[in-house]
């Protein structure tokens, strides 16, 4: 069954037309990748359009080809300018620019664009094997869970998106808000109409996902006009530069440990909802320094600054795929679009999505493989194209896209009132953003706020009453583990800003590990109850080493 | 005594919050169902409220710090005039849809967007409008005969 299903997704996968999108695709997100201020997330937001006239699994290859394309194609400008075309390069710049300054950009641009292909198959590896396990776990969820679970992807989002944690948990009710406008899924009754005959139907998605992402972002990118009128890009030296394929394929193979540790560090920055490539890629740079022999030697141009950062981003795209297809859960923005996309093609995300749509989860596993294989091949060719783009003034652009957003967002359902929708959502985006409040987390909750509704309402119908529900939330161990690590990632701002400095610190994580341990021990199976152990002992390990030291902060960072 | 930003979010929020949980009287209470259609709004509102009170709170407590943040390095109108003219020009489009059509209202609202936004030239004139003409043509095809999509024909030139 399985070998039937990976043979009709390759047939589907390697169709002509298929891979004639999956390279337009990432050449368009290698492209996009490499402007500045065109983020990845606005790149896969415009391809959303395109998509529903086609078959889901030609929409949804399209839209990883693009994705995988931009976490590439922030290196080039990064490299070539020290201007990092996405922020998931932005610790790329750090090593590449000065490498390219040196008289090695082809180097530089090898070690990066190789560095990307290793990270990314490392991670398409463990997608295709860990999502399917993951999926099983997810199958084991009631709706108490799944409402836990909701609840836990948007505290985490709130907390990791932005730099005030109580306007991104605002941001994300506010999504919950607007997910509940219209006709109740349940009930079938019109709530926050105001008497409007259009707002029956509630929000489309992705209207209210183009509005507040791609609309405001042009809006930003034009508020300066002197700016906004200057090419993109100037000073770019990249005439007759070669990519040093060998020279850069052999490096990193002779610092593998280096390449292993980073793209670890990105599939589980992507397997967290919310953390993207922008995570990802300063924690391994980070890390890749920690564990240098020579740390002092990073920024001067050193490959190990430009390998870290640069497979790490691409391997969280991987770890993003793994939830959003074993959980239904988007691990970040970008996933989030895609279930979009999904949904447009009445594919349900869910637990029991690989089961129920087993060719298209295949397709999703083989165009994520040949993506990177397609990006290496596209390379050369937009590295010209990078430099003929970067000469259009950034108002021109805006003026293009914002029409085709008006054109795209009609083209979803034939209604004019969606681009009034994307109109007003523009509009909330951009207020929100000047009020320093994260889109990010809104966009989650649009998107999981029918999720979490349903979810609790056949949570309480199964549990009887109100009390009961709340027992339930707490004695279920899947449930309690997803509040538990909620609870958590609220604190979590504090506890990185205060991490050096307080004392309570050196608590978090053994308290984090020990309150894990018991939804842990709840559950059926020894291999939990083991892990259970091990977090309990893991915890009072580091209780006793802190105790030891007084509970110093200093001492501790030292040893 | 200055108020800071923050402060007038929270509490726009909490007036927001206030006309929700009004609206959420006129949500009809079904006969049939668990959970009446009322209770994820509330519990949402509720959530948004507390959290809105908590801004406040803290940007009551941390106001001086926060003005000197929030100083704007341009005057207003400056800052978001170029905002400014989006809207006023997407919402223009809009409201011509039904007469321009999406051809001829999306190369207007293209050519008066890069006119108002780039310099002011005879020259570059020319080019925004060749921009116009040419991208919501290319993008207009593509929509209407590569995915089959009939966009909003107007009353002028009804294709």
């Amino acid at each position: 069954m399985i070998i039937e299903n990976v043979l009709f997704a390759f047939q589907e996968v390697f169709h002509w037309k298929n891979l004639g999108l999956m390279v337009l695709g990432t050449t368009a997100g290698l492209i996009a990748g490499s402007i500045p201020g065109f983020t990845i997330t606005m790149a896969v937001v415009l391809t959303l359009p395109f998509t529903f006239g086609l078959s889901p699994v030609e929409g949804l290859s399209t839209m990883i080809g693009v994705f995988v394309g931009g976490l590439s194609g922030g290196l080039m400008s990064g490299m070539l300018t020290g201007i990092p075309g996405t922020p998931s390069s932005i610790a790329t710049t750090f090593d590449g620019f000065p490498m390219a300054r040196k008289g090695r950009p082809g180097l530089a641009l090898g070690l990066g664009v190789w560095s990307s292909f290793f990270g990314g198959i490392f991670s398409a590896v463990l997608l295709v094997s860990l999502a399917p396990s993951l999926a099983k776990i997810g199958l084991e969820f009631g709706p108490w869970d799944y409402f836990a679970l909701v609840l836990f992807a948007l505290t985490i989002t709130a907390s990791l998106s932005g730099e005030t944690l109580v306007k991104g948990i605002i941001a994300g009710l506010l999504g919950l808000f607007v997910a509940s406008v219209g006709e109740d899924e349940i009930n079938g009754v019109a709530r926050f109409t105001f008497g409007s005959e259009t707002l029956e139907s509630g929000f489309d998605f992705l209207p209210v996902l183009i509005g507040l992402f791609a609309f405001s972002q042009l809006l930003s990118d034009v508020q300066d006009t002197e700016k906004a009128r200057q090419p993109l890009m100037t000073g770019v030296e990249a005439k007759g530069v070669r990519v040093e394929h060998l020279a850069a394929i052999r490096t990193i193979f002779s610092r593998w440990i280096n390449l292993v540790r980073s793209s670890l560090i990105g599939v589980f920055t992507g397997v967290l909802p919310a953390a993207g490539g922008s995570i990802s890629n300063i924690l391994a740079y980070d890390q890749a320094k920690k564990a240098s022999k020579n740390p002092s030697e990073f920024g001067t141009g050193v490959p190990d600054g430009i390998i870290a950062p640069e497979s790490s981003n691409n391997a969280t795209a991987g770890g993003a795929l793994i939830t959003m297809m074993a959980l239904g859960i988007p691990g970040d923005v970008v996933t989030a679009v895609m279930l979009g996309a999904l949904l447009i093609h009445n594919v349900q995300p869910s637990p029991s999505f690989i089961t129920e749509n087993p060719d298209l989860a295949y397709a999703i596993f083989i165009a994520f493989f040949l993506a990177h294989f397609i990006m290496i091949a596209m390379q050369a060719f937009c590295l010209k194209a990078f430099l003929l783009v970067v000469r259009i003034p950034m108002y021109m652009l805006a003026a293009v896209i914002l029409s085709y957003c008006a054109i795209g967002v009609f083209a979803l359902n034939n209604i004019q009132d969606d681009i009034w929708t994307l109109f007003v959502f523009g509009l909330i985006g951009y207020a929100m953003k000047l009020l320093g409040f994260p889109l990010a987390p809104m966009i989650l909750g649009v998107v999981l706020g029918h999720v979490a509704e349903l979810n609790l309402s056949r949570a309480i119908s199964l549990s009887g009453t109100g009390e009961q529900f709340l027992l339930d939330m707490v004695t279920r161990p899947w449930a309690l583990f997803f509040l538990i690590i909620a609870a958590f990632s609220i604190v979590f701002p504090w506890y990185q800003k205060a991490r050096q400095t307080a004392s309570w610190t050196l608590g978090y994580l053994p308290a984090l590990m020990l309150c894990l341990a018991v939804p842990l021990a709840m559950m059926d199976g020894w291999p939990r109850t083991l892990i259970a152990v091990v977090l309990a002992l893991g915890a009072v390990y580091l209780l006793v080493q802190s105790a030891r030291r007084g509970w110093s902060v200093s001492t501790n960072d030292a040893a | 005594m200055s108020v800071s930003r923050d402060t007038i979010v929270a509490i726009l929020l909490l007036a927001f919050c206030g006309v929700l949980w009004h609206a959420s009287y006129d949500i009809e209470i079904t006969s049939y169902g668990t959970m009446p259609s009322t209770v994820w709004p509330r519990i949402v509102i509720i959530a948004i409220g507390v959290f809105s009170a908590l801004l406040l709170l803290r940007s009551l407590l941390l106001r001086e710090e926060e003005t000197t943040e929030a100083a704007p390095k341009l005057p207003f109108l400056k800052r978001y005039r170029n905002a400014g003219i989006i809207y006023a020009l997407f919402l223009f489009f809009l409201l011509t849809l039904p007469t321009l059509g999406m051809h001829l209202g999306g190369a207007l609202f293209v050519f008066l967007a890069l006119t108002a936004l780039g310099r002011p030239s005879p020259k570059l004139i020319a080019v925004h409008a060749a921009i116009a003409v040419v991208s919501i043509g290319a993008m207009w095809s593509i929509f209407t005969f590569g995915l089959r999509v009939i966009l909003p024909q107007g009353e002028i030139l009804p294709i």
